[in-house]
């Protein structure tokens, strides 16, 4: 479960603070910021900067710099031209990695929006023997590292002759997955079911329900599980590791690892080329992540304590 | 997607608990589906035949040929001979590298994930206070997380080169730093602190924990005269340990499958030292074709994961406080 890192932002209110206090509310003791307060998270923030203004300053500096290994982390150039000189000058279709990386994380999206919604919403309101059986085998298959399925999975794909395509990647998401599904099916049992009675009545069959009536409601989740998915995808290094062996087919994340592999071993990879390349790979994630944490929180609220249940 | 899985261990303790319970109550005889009941049945199994698909085509199926693989010498190219037993015998009794690996993954589970949740927890304490910029600090701390993990190793390296900002600033402490990626004994602290810069995620949630808290406890046990370590302890810690154990499962599941950061930074080396399970495995399967097993040490993970899931699991009912639970 890779995709777990991604976590969704809090909604923080002052919690020292009682509701409706405002500033002449007493601050409790265990909440008083003293100066080592702020001086503590002033220097982890300063800290947990540097990698990525380094990661700026390098993408920023010249090729001799680059050559020499000579950065500061301060940027001290600033060659903006490096994000231009990044699509010709390694020799590797670095365009092409970015369209790749764009069509795998966005079919992988759409193959788990599609799937997993139907698949949610059926094990959220249809009745069926069986069914309590299936949601436990649902749950279960969480537990199943994706190392153990891995080979059979490659060899499964070679037989259907799909190395070297995208399909590999995209494919097994337009078959759900369980976490999805859970997150679906949680969010759906909380929607009240009167809606779907009442089109039932005016002789709406289960597809027209989940089509009409229910998907139309479930948008947050679903944006939230296109976001994992996107940055799921959009990251991932190692299925396309497995099954991509052309540059043409490569998506920017593992573009990147081929950036730093020279084909001489006195020769340096062109560092700020490859950092050029890392922010291209980083800035869509922090804003999909900034456009979308609304629905990642709401996910969160929704589904939280659900699990009870 | 954190708390919720928070939910999912909540619900499968729940179920546990349930179990023994719902032994008094006699089941009822399943009533015959009516017309309706059936065509809702057909519908059901309709629509989760995606799912279904998918779990028999590429989880039970796969899961299964994974078993017979392991119990084979295969390259894929020449027919499978079946040899029983001895990929596991080679992995755990003629395999130096594979108790290597095992070891540097525990290793690196064992100081990567309580260092993590560490990390979080005393960065959600500090930031639960009434700290002006919270919003600020909260952003510095958490977007290291929405880095690919590509681009993490890729500017890792060169934060751990040997005269890169780390060192820098061990050198300012009047620390001579190592070698981090090329020194044996240092390579494996040099991926913890990578890891180390992703406390972000837990920061976050365990925040958001501390946020729901009730202010109540807090004002009695200031009355009560208990300081700010005693509140902590007290109160804070033992309120927030389902997001915290939900945190430990999580991290350490993941932290047993390190793989990019290792391909990218040391490549298993120097002389194995940075060798983890995942790493061993593709190499085995992918560079040396050899699939039998690489698959037996799939298994061989699956099982390491499992115990060590279970006895999170086990030893959660001694600190992990669900409020819905009566004890």
């Amino acid at each position: 479960m890779a995709a777990a890192t991604q976590a969704p932002p809090a909604a923080v209110v002052d919690p020292g603070v009682a509701p409706g206090g405002g500033a002449t509310a007493r601050t409790l003791k265990a909440f008083k910021a003293t100066p080592a307060t702020y001086a503590v998270l002033l220097v982890v923030s300063a800290v947990f900067f540097v990698p990525l203004i380094l990661m700026v300053s390098i993408a920023l500096s010249s090729d001799q710099t680059s050559a020499q290994n000579a950065f500061t982390v301060i940027p001290t150039e600033f060659l903006w031209s490096n994000f231009s000189t990044v699509f010709t000058a390694t020799g590797l279709p670095v365009g092409r990695f970015v369209l790749n990386s764009v069509v795998i994380a966005t079919l992988s999206a759409v193959g788990q929006v599609l799937s997993s919604s139907l698949v949610g919403y059926a094990f959220a309101r249809l009745r069926a023997p069986g069914k309590n059986v299936m949601f436990v085998v649902v749950l279960a298959t969480m537990m199943i590292p994706a190392q153990i399925t891995m080979i059979p999975q490659f060899l499964l794909f070679k037989e259907l002759g799909w190395v070297n395509t995208y399909l590999p990647l995209i494919v097994p998401s337009f078959f759900s997955n369980a976490f999805n599904v859970f997150l679906v099916r949680q969010f759906v049992s909380r929607i009240p079911s009167e809606m779907d009675e009442a089109a039932q009545v005016d002789g709406l069959g289960y597809f027209g329900i989940y089509r009409r009536i229910v998907l139309p409601m479930m948008w947050p989740i679903l944006t939230a599980i296109a976001i994992f998915t996107l940055t799921h995808a959009w990251g991932d290094f190692m299925g396309p590791l497995i099954y991509l062996n052309s540059e043409e087919m490569m998506p920017l994340a593992l573009g990147l690892q081929y950036m730093t592999s020279t084909s001489n071993a006195m020769q340096l990879p062109p560092w700020n080329l490859v950092m050029v390349g890392s922010i291209m790979l980083t800035l869509p994630m922090i804003v999909v992540y900034y456009l979308g944490q609304k629905y990642l929180y709401e996910m969160n609220v929704s589904v939280g304590s659900a699990g009870v249940k | 997607m954190a708390a919720d899985l928070g939910a999912v261990l909540g619900a499968a303790r729940a179920q546990g608990s349930r179990r023994t319970g719902g032994r008094r109550a006699a089941r009822l005889p399943r009533p015959k589906l009516s017309r309706r009941g059936r065509t809702e049945a057909l519908f059901f199994w309709l629509f989760i035949s995606p799912w279904l698909v998918g779990f028999v085509g590429f989880l039970l199926g796969p899961m299964i040929a994974s078993v017979y693989i392991s119990l084979t010498e295969w390259d894929s190219f020449t027919p499978p001979v079946f040899v029983g037993l001895d990929n596991y015998v080679q992995a755990l009794t003629g395999d130096p590298v594979f108790w290597k690996a095992l070891w540097n993954t525990f290793y690196y589970a064992a100081i990567s994930v309580p260092l993590g949740l560490a990390v979080g927890l005393w960065l959600a304490n500090l930031l639960n206070k009434r700290v002006r910029g919270r919003k600020f600090f909260r952003t510095m701390i958490y977007l290291p997380t929405l880095v690919p993990l590509v681009a993490t190793a890729m500017v890792f390296k060169m934060v751990l080169a040997p005269s890169g900002p780390l060192n820098d600033l061990l050198g300012v402490l009047g620390v001579q730093g190592p070698n981090w990626l090329l020194d044996p004994l240092w390579v494996k602290p040099a991926l913890v602190v990578l890891s180390a810069w992703g406390a972000g995620s837990a920061t976050v949630l365990l925040l958001s924990a501390m946020n729901g808290i009730p202010r109540e406890f807090y004002e009695a046990a200031e009355i009560d005269g208990a300081g700010p370590f005693r509140q902590f302890w007290s109160i804070t810690f033992p309120q927030i340990t389902p997001i915290i154990f939900f945190n430990l499962i999580m991290g350490l599941i993941g932290a047993f499958q390190i793989f990019s950061q290792v391909y990218i930074l040391t490549q298993g080396g120097p002389d194995n030292a940075s060798q983890m399970m995942v790493p061993l495995l593709f190499d085995q399967a992918f560079g040396f074709y050899h699939f039998g097993y690489a698959s037996a040490v799939a298994w061989l993970l699956f099982v390491v994961i499992i115990g060590f899931t279970a006895l999170a699991f086990r030893t959660s009912r001694r600190w992990v406080f669900y409020e819905t639970e009566v004890r």
